[in-house]
């Protein structure tokens, strides 16, 4: 299958992830490279400058090798260039087009104009000259101008410094390269792409750029360094929108580069559509639990009705909704019995409000925090899953849960809805598995439960139905055969005519 | 030159010309009040010395003073300009707790570096008697020490006080020589002028320990930046070599001569140049009072806005004012100072008479006086080129100076006594053409250079 086999056979693009840092994408990549051993994996891993290196996971035995791209790391390569002028007039409209409205040629273009120089490049001739100083102020003039020109400047070396870094060093040969977000990973694939004229794959766990948009609002994260005596304390509106529109943008041409554009579930893809997302290309593979295994939990009918909040008490998972929703359920189902089941020491003034809110409430007989757990222990005594997030992607627990016969009642946030009611592919409908709530309406999150804990026939309809939803949709197992399946596809597909002369 | 500038600035700012008379009256005392209050001393030893001491003693003197002026001024050149910085640096940061430390471990190293020198040179390479040679050692390391903490009295705000320092000290060395000379032939004068250095030296070492009260933090912490700034070392040592050489040379023309005690030097050539410098005082007033006024404005100006998040348009304007004060204080100072150099040349006959000066320097003074015309002009820009840190341009112009001041002054000298300084003045017209050019496409590409080329953040 694979005519090269020096040549890994997928290539996964990584941002900030696998195998360096711990956490919900790093996991789904090593599951997903251990659960494929017949073919040949290598990790295209974009870390930032003075990253710690150290793994965090054992890498598996068909990880053939590591490439390692440092952002806004340029050599200093040659001083100058011939035709200097020339050159950068040429590549003045496509990187322009790069800040808004850019095209995957725009994207080949730059290449195209790099290409020759590759190696001897670096931050003296893009970044520092002249004509570089030239261009800059070319920008800046025709979309900026009045704006400070301080903060652009700054604004236009980290982006267009962060693109030409990603644009410079050697990219690992591989048959198909698979893009695990948008942003620079995407970039890269959109690039290997068209260097190597392989296909290229995008699996999107969460909208990179609605996250990066959070970022840029929220934090100060551009000026994290001092810069010297040049430096910045607050970017105007205008220049964040530089940063948001230019990260958009290399998700378009990340989308239109890329011959399938997954995601984990159907609510990611409304925005993937409005990013520019051809629909046509568009595929779900949600992450799965092992039915197996969780199907075999037997259930254990507790002496008190049992709810449970599965989750880290931090903001985010709103533990005081659920309290205050315990509050009210209480009146109802005066025996209940709720735990909040994760570690508290992520957040101990959050963790403390939370414990002065149920002694506030008297719920002290009520609820009860119980730590880490391990779930496969407690799942059987639980009647009830509970999530009241303002935000989540793909809550495994609910599936976990499910796969045991335990409805949820959850927010309306990321997959849950789907998680619970079914989405467009499901056919025939299964109908619901518990309830989706609006955020923050403790309310409405009581009512919800109490018709589950006190409608008997409903509860089984729900139980019946979770189940069910389960084993056919999220039985890990069928989905990493899709998986497999696309790779096998895309391994054997021809080169594409899109690809440009390097 | 932060405080003198502030009052300067306060001075000028009451808006009626007693006022800016005022402010260059003061720009010129503090600009040359010292330089002005040495040379007036030596005249005064000179002009009556004779009359209590030989015509070869007087020589001796004479050349003693000038050899340790020259010597140690390109001696110092690279520890002052380092340490000026350093100094500098530090005092923008707010940070002066190792200002009195600084000052004692340059002036060690200083010192230290050129104890073999300077005991070879007068105990062993000329033949003086040895309570002459102490003399003139004692008055070497006190003319030293002097070019280093005058890098320190800019960091003082008292310059009034630094001035009559300068003014008691000279008067002292005026009046000691002359009373020393009567019992010592030999070494009075000497002993009398080093007292007044003495005074001088230590009032100012006592002066700036009251402005800064900690203790000798730091003492060699400048020692790191000499390799950051080896630009500027070197700067300070080719600038002062650029300004000596062409006497250096004109050391060995045939005109020059050979005291027997080992001296060489040709004192005609020495006394002409000294007597234009003197023509170029007034321009240095002029300049000192712009730049700490005027230009400064200008100048902060580019750079705060920058910091506060200006356009590029602003930005440009700034530049283009920036442009204007160094066209207008340039073109203002072309023609004040062509003025007087041209009455200098004009009048040098009857000065010469009044003054009783010999007419044999005439040539030479009139070529002087046009070359330090262009010589103080490129001075001023080297200046603008540190203000913005252009220091390896800089640096290229030091050398140019140096290299052409040598070269054709050699060129010269080997035509003939009809064109002595003429080296000189080549040598100073060339350097000013490049300087002004260099300078002002610098400034044409300021934005550039603050933001890519000079930016440390970046670098």
């Amino acid at each position: 299958m694979n005519p090269n086999p020096s040549q890994a056979d997928v290539c996964l693009v990584l941002e900030g992830t696998y195998p360096y840092i711990a956490g919900g994408v790093s996991n789904w990549s090593h599951e997903l490279i251990q659960a494929l051993p017949e073919l040949k994996f290598h990790l295209l891993a974009i870390v930032p400058p003075n990253a710690d290196l150290s793994p965090r996971y054992r890498l598996p035995g068909n990880v053939e090798g590591i490439t390692h791209l440092v952002l806004q790391q340029l050599p200093l390569g040659r001083s100058r260039i011939s035709q200097a002028k020339k050159w950068f007039a040429d590549l003045e409209e496509p990187l322009m087009r790069l800040e808004s409205h850019g095209t995957l040629p725009h994207l080949a273009r730059i290449i195209e104009l790099l290409a020759p120089l590759r190696k001897t490049l670096g931050r003296k001739v893009l970044l520092d000259s002249p004509e570089a100083w030239d261009l800059l102020l070319s920008m800046y003039q025709a979309d900026f101008p009045g704006s400070s020109f301080i903060d652009y400047f700054w604004s236009w070396r980290m982006l267009v410094g962060g693109l030409y870094s990603a644009l410079l060093p050697d990219l690992p040969r591989a048959r198909v390269y698979h893009a695990v977000s948008t942003g620079y990973a995407g970039l890269l694939a959109a690039r290997a792409s068209l260097e190597t004229g392989r296909p290229a794959l995008l699996t999107e766990h969460g909208i990179y750029t609605n996250e990066r948009r959070i970022e840029i609002s929220m934090s100060q994260w551009l000026y994290e360094k001092p810069l010297g005596r040049l430096s910045v304390d607050k970017l105007s509106k205008d220049l964040k929108d530089l940063w948001i529109d230019t990260f958009n943008n290399y998700s378009r041409i990340c989308y239109e580069a890329c011959s399938k554009i997954i995601t984990i579930f159907e609510g990611n893809q409304k925005f993937q559509t409005e990013d520019g997302a051809d629909p046509g290309k568009l595929d779900l593979i949600p992450n799965g639990i092992d039915y197996a295994k969780f199907s075999k939990i037997q259930r254990k009918k507790s002496a008190r009705p049992t709810i449970a909040l599965i989750g880290r008490v931090v903001p985010i998972k709103d533990i005081i909704t659920f309290i205050r929703a315990c509050s009210i359920l209480q009146k109802k189902v005066p025996d209940l019995q709720a735990y909040i089941m994760g570690p508290m020491d992520e957040d101990e003034v959050y963790f403390k409000e939370c414990q002065e809110t149920i002694n506030y409430l008297g719920l002290q007989n009520t609820i009860s925090f119980t730590g880490r757990v391990k779930l496969e222990d407690k799942l059987g005594g639980i009647d009830v899953i509970v999530l009241t997030s303002i935000s989540e992607g793909q809550p495994l627990v609910i599936l976990e849960a499910g796969a045991v016969g335990i409805p949820s009642v959850a927010t309306n946030v990321g997959a849950c809805s789907e998680l619970i009611l079914g989405n467009a592919l499901e056919s025939p409908s299964l109908g619901p598995a518990g309830s989706v709530t609006p955020l923050s309406n403790p309310a409405a999150t009581a009512s919800a439960i109490a018709q589950l804990l006190t409608d008997e026939g409903w509860y089984r309809q729900c139980s019946d139905t979770c189940r069910e939803r389960v084993r056919l949709y999220y039985n890990k197992g069928d989905l990493t055969d899709r998986y497999r399946e696309l790779y096998q596809n895309y391994l054997r597909a021809p080169e594409l005519s899109q690809a440009v002369e390097v | 030159m932060a405080g003198i500038g502030f009052v300067l600035r306060k001075l000028v700012r009451q808006d009626n010309l007693t006022s800016i008379f005022s402010g260059y009256l003061f720009s010129a005392l503090i600009t040359t009040g010292p330089w002005l209050f040495t040379i007036l001393a030596l005249g005064g030893i000179g002009l009556f010395g004779e009359k209590f001491s030989t015509l070869q003693e007087m020589a001796v003197f004479r050349l003693v003073i000038i050899y340790n002026f020259s010597f140690s001024l390109v001696l110092a050149g690279p520890l002052t300009m380092v340490v000026t910085r350093y100094i500098s640096d530090k005092i923008y940061l707010k940070d002066v707790r190792e200002v009195p430390g600084t000052l004692f471990g340059s002036l060690g190293i200083l010192y230290a570096v050129q104890v073999p020198l300077v005991f070879f040179f007068y105990l062993g390479y000329v033949d003086l008697r040895d309570e002459i040679a102490l003399a003139a050692i004692v008055n070497y390391f006190l003319i030293s020490g002097i070019w280093m903490v005058s890098v320190f009295l800019s960091a003082l705000k008292d310059y009034g006080t630094i001035s009559a320092t300068f003014a008691v000290g000279m008067v002292t060395a005026f009046l000691g020589a002359i009373y020393l000379a009567q019992g010592h032939p030999h070494e009075g004068i000497l002993w009398g002028f080093n007292i007044g250095l003495g005074i001088i030296l230590f009032s100012l070492i006592a002066r700036i320990m009251a402005e800064y009260p900690y203790r000798n933090n730091g003492i060699f912490g400048f020692v790191s930046s000499i390799k950051q700034y080896w630009d500027l070392a070197l700067c300070g040592f080719c600038y002062n070599l650029g300004i000596w050489v062409d006497k250096w040379i004109m050391w060995f023309s045939p005109a020059a001569q050979e005291l027997k005690v080992g001296f060489i030097s040709y004192p005609h050539y020495d006394t002409a140049m000294f007597l234009a410098y003197l023509t170029i005082i007034p321009s240095m007033a002029i300049f000192f009072l712009n730049i700490e006024t005027n230009f400064y404005e200008v100048y902060r100006r580019f750079f705060q806005d920058i910091q506060g998040h200006a356009t590029f348009e602003k930005i440009t304007k700034n530049q283009k004012a920036i442009t204007r004060n160094l066209l207008e204080s340039s073109r203002n100072l072309i023609f004040f100072q062509g003025i007087i150099s041209f009455l200098a040349i004009f009048l040098a006959p009857e000065l010469f008479e009044v003054f009783n000066i010999n007419y044999l320097l005439l040539g030479m003074f009139r070529i002087g006086v046009l070359g330090s015309f262009f010589q103080v002009l490129s001075m001023f820009m080297l200046i603008i080129l540190f203000y913005f840190d252009f220091r390896k341009i800089a640096l290229t112009l030091v050398l140019l100076m140096l290299g052409t001041n040598g070269l054709f002054t050699y060129v010269g000298m080997n035509m003939g006594f009809a064109y002595y300084g003429y080296g000189y003045f080549i040598a100073s017209i060339l350097t000013f053409a490049f300087t002004y050019c260099i300078t002002f496409y610098y400034i044409d590409k300021l934005p550039y250079r603050a933001f890519v080329k000079n930016n440390s953040s970046i670098q």
